[in-house]
């Protein structure tokens, strides 16, 4: 049998008891005799509170402003003896500083993360459609902001020919097979 | 306690960026289907694709091809050319290219390899299927016939390369009974010589107007050309709307000359900036894919297109323009390309870059040597 704790049998003395936990420490006080017992204790002692304040010998305005001094004089005297610089996570502007932190360290993982999800060459207007060009490094074809490039490492004298009708060619000799290639690329 | 919780959060932070490339990936096993038809007069020995990678990239996925393939000529005639179409999706930009492999000369039954170095971009929703397909687009024989589906115009293209290695290997061989080897040398040399180069930008069905800020007015300029006397096709006049370092619809009239019509004509167009230099800039097809020009007839090479020129990122501002004619199909399929003496005319030769044929001769030069290059012309 599990027996409810002090703390609820003091409450159900004081008829402080929610609803539901009442129900249950009265079902529980039923059957045990023990739990009875206690639970008068606290009721004798709940019956004699009102009395205490009629005895004049005991000064209970000037205990409580002396326990409260007390407790002022601990917290000053525990500043008084504290040595070195104060704690960084105890610093008023440290809280702000955490938020900030975090704050920069997702901006920062959202940022990078779009940048190597979108690392487009060259900017492209929008407007312009598609278009093909030949840059220092090889072909490049774009559209709507989006670009592609087609490189030709290791290749040298690369000759670049371009179509008006909107087509582009790289051709070069592959150092590799030593056959003329031609890589044809066309933007219809 | 808290304290440690932010300086987990800090080092993820600093982590990530570090993780995200890991979306770059080798390309899977079996993402490449090589296609050829089962009659075709080459066969595939072997492919590897062991460079090329995959990257996420927003909604598209980036493939980066760096494919060999080994191929046997399995016909009965030598092969003179060869071109391989590479698709990732056939809808949006960048998702098809080619590559072709001109002045070949393998004989039957031999083998010969074949790089494939391309970059196409493919949307990730497209679920199922090869990532990339590898399709023959045509084979050119020694005797001009062809292979093949043909639809990149390969066979035209083709044979215009074989006519230009054919011109070119004649003017060398000639130049080597005449002069010798000194005057072998002489020529290479002078077809090494550095072009000047254009960076070119195409926007293809350009803006009815140029850019108004570019703050220079737009106006007609006048094509001036160089006329071949053995050219079938005569162009009679021609213009583009210019302003600066643009030009757009660029649209010139040609007359058949022969006595045989014509399916398709190129021109190719030089510009010349405000120095007086001359520049190859494009070169300038008929866009009708259907052209049939009678004998004695005229028609438009129109492209609704805008140019934009600039060298080492500065823009280079359009003075003067020069028309040829570069190339012209026959309605049988012969293929006319201007001849060495027409090269030589005016600034051709300074600004026009070497065929591929004559590219190939320079580089076993360079890498072999003179008698190198002997040797390899006698074998023609």
């Amino acid at each position: 049998m599990k027996h409810p704790n002090q703390a609820t049998l003091a409450l159900h003395a004081g008829g402080d008891l929610g609803v539901f936990a009442r129900w249950r420490t009265e079902r529980h006080l039923a059957k045990c005799a023990d739990c009875r017992e206690e639970l008068a204790g606290f009721e004798a002692v709940r019956e004699i509170t009102p009395e205490l304040r009629e005895i004049p010998e005991i000064p209970w305005q000037r205990l409580s402003a002396e326990m409260r001094a007390n407790i002022r004089l601990g917290l000053a005297a525990g500043e008084c003896v504290r040595t070195g610089e104060t704690p960084l996570r105890e610093m008023r502007w440290f809280g702000g500083a955490r938020a900030a932190v975090a704050f920069a360290s997702m901006i920062a993982l959202v940022a990078t993360g779009l940048m190597l999800e979108r690392p487009a060459p060259r900017h492209v207007p929008e407007d312009e459609g598609s278009v093909v060009e030949t840059t220092a490094d090889g072909i490049q074809m774009s559209e709507g902001g989006q670009a592609i490039g087609l490189l030709h490492s290791g290749a040298r004298n690369v000759t670049y020919t371009v179509s008006a009708q909107g087509g582009m060619r790289a051709r070069y000799v592959d150092p590799e097979t030593g056959y003329v290639t031609i890589n044809n690329v066309d933007v219809q | 306690m808290c304290s440690n919780s932010v300086v987990r959060l800090a080092v993820l932070g600093l982590l990530a960026p570090g993780l995200l490339p890991a979306q770059d990936a080798p390309l899977p096993l079996g993402s490449v289907h090589i296609n050829f038809p089962t009659d075709a007069p080459i066969a595939v020995m072997s492919s590897t694709t062991g460079a090329s990678r995959t990257a996420a990239r927003g909604a598209a996925m980036v493939v980066d091809l760096h494919m060999e393939l080994t191929l046997r000529n399995i016909s009965q005639s030598r092969i003179h050319g060869i071109t391989l179409r590479v698709v990732s999706q056939e809808v949006a930009l960048g998702g098809k290219a080619s590559v072709s492999l001109p002045s070949l000369n393998v004989g039957p039954g031999e083998v010969f390899p074949l790089r494939i170095d391309q970059q196409l971009i493919r949307p990730t929703q497209i679920a199922g299927g090869p990532l990339v397909e590898v399709t023959l687009d045509g084979v050119l024989f020694q005797d001009l016939s062809f292979y093949g589906p043909d639809r990149l115009h390969s066979r035209r293209t083709m044979t215009a390369w074989e006519m230009e290695a054919r011109r070119d290997r004649e003017y060398f061989k000639r130049v080597l009974a005449q002069s010798g080897s000194a005057g072998l040398q002489k020529a290479v040399l002078a077809s090494m010589a550095q072009r000047p180069r254009l960076d070119v930008r195409v926007i293809k069905h350009g803006p009815a107007v140029t850019s108004a800020a570019l703050g220079a007015p737009e106006h007609t300029e006048q094509f001036a050309f160089l006329q071949f006397p053995d050219s079938p096709i005569q162009p009679i006049g021609g213009w583009a709307q210019v302003a600066g370092n643009q030009a757009r619809a660029p649209e010139i009239e040609v007359r058949n000359r022969s006595d045989q019509a014509v399916k398709y004509v190129e021109l190719g167009w030089l510009v010349k900036d405000t120095n007086g230099q001359e520049y190859m800039a494009a070169s300038l097809p008929a866009a009708e894919p259907n052209l049939y020009l009678p004998a004695g007839k005229t028609a438009r090479v129109v492209q609704d297109t805008q140019l934009t020129f600039s060298k080492g990122g500065k823009p280079v501002n359009v003075e003067g323009m020069v028309g040829f004619v570069s190339q012209v199909e026959f309605a049988d399929g012969k293929v006319w390309v201007p001849n060495r003496q027409n090269l030589g005319m005016d600034v051709l030769p300074k600004v026009l870059a070497p065929s591929p044929e004559e590219q190939r001769l320079t580089e076993i030069y360079v890498r072999k040597g003179l008698q190198a290059l002997v040797e390899e012309l006698k074998k023609y």
